[in-house]
């Protein structure tokens, strides 16, 4: 007989060692049982949210009208409170800074400077230690 | 008359619409395949049970991605199989594997008696040394080579339907059998006839 055919034979033997009778009946209900204890072990959150998007979203509409939709609404809030938050922020702050300034700021005289062009940016030299600060030992006291 | 059982794409989309009791059907269908993989690679009964748990919890998790590109039997495999190599990286880690938890209710099973003796009757009244040698041998196979091996010798799956479970060629899944058969021959020497 052909060894690879021998070695095969011996392989099938395998297929005798089964769990006990009943053992799949026994399965079936450990699974459920577990199954019900992740939903209720988990959090309250999650569940509410799931409910949440559950009801929102109903079965057939595709995901991206919601996102679509989703959009819209921020657009359109965003146009309906933008403007009024803009017009507010640049006039108020603006002119009470100003009429303070204006009764408050001394009047005294502005000496003359001489104003030069600083240096380009390229030009900054950094000292750097001569010592690496990663090579001293962390342990020493 | 009897009422033929729904197919597994019927309880799938059942199962996706939030139907969990066409999911339980899935689960007694699969269970006793899955069974034979996942124990043929661990060799013990107690992981096969906690590994088929929640090999069963994850099929439930991911349904929704299922989208059918294959067959839910190739699906549940390719799962099974991977989270079983998964599983048997850590347990090397953890531990080496003991042997001792062999089934001993397969002895006594008189197919099992009479498939021995047509292989060696020399050996007959070594059963118990047979099987523990054909698991410490299947022990010693690499795990890629032991998933080849238990779904090709054991379960009797065609080459090409391992294939698409590994998600490898048909060559290489040939090329495994050959030689994770060629390492079983050398540590079966004594069982196998000349």
């Amino acid at each position: 007989m052909d060894h690879n055919e021998s070695v095969s034979r011996l392989l099938r033997l395998k297929r005798y060692e089964q769990p006990p009778p009943g053992y799949y009946e026994d399965f079936l209900s450990e699974f459920q049982c577990r199954q019900r204890a992740e939903v209720i072990q988990r959090p309250l959150w999650a569940i509410a949210r799931d409910r949440v998007l559950r009801f929102l979203t109903p079965p057939s509409a595709p995901r991206l009208v919601m996102a679509a939709s989703f959009a819209a609404v921020v657009l359109a809030s965003t146009l309906l409170i933008g403007p009024e938050a803009q017009v507010s922020h640049l006039s108020g702050p603006d002119e009470k800074t100003s009429l303070s300034l204006a009764g408050t700021a001394p009047s005294l005289p502005m000496p003359k400077t001489s104003l030069r062009p600083s240096k380009p940016v390229s030009s900054v030299q950094y000292v750097l230690p001569p010592r690496p600060v990663g090579y001293a030992s962390a342990r020493t006291f | 008359m009897e009422t033929p059982d729904p197919p597994d794409q019927e309880l799938v989309a059942r199962t996706q619409a939030g139907d969990a009791r066409a999911y339980d059907e899935l689960v007694r269908r699969y269970s006793p395949r899955l069974y034979g993989l996942v124990y043929n690679m661990t060799s013990s009964h107690e992981d096969t049970n906690d590994l088929l748990q929640e090999i069963f919890a994850k099929g439930y998790r991911s349904i929704k991605s299922f989208q059918g590109k294959s067959s839910f039997h190739t699906w549940m495999h390719t799962i099974s199989v991977n989270m079983t190599i998964n599983f048997l990286k850590k347990r090397n880690r953890r531990r080496t594997m003991s042997l001792d938890d062999v089934d001993s209710g397969v002895l006594n099973d008189p197919d099992f008696i009479e498939a021995t003796s047509s292989v060696d009757p020399s050996n007959e009244a070594n059963l118990g040394e047979l099987q523990k040698k054909l698991n410490e041998s299947l022990m010693k196979l690499s795990h890629d080579h032991r998933a080849v091996v238990t779904m090709f010798d054991i379960q009797g799956m065609p080459h090409a339907e391992i294939a698409k479970i590994l998600k490898v060629s048909e060559g290489t899944v040939r090329s495994r059998l050959f030689y994770a058969h060629k390492q079983l021959q050398n540590l079966l020497r004594e069982f196998i006839n000349p």
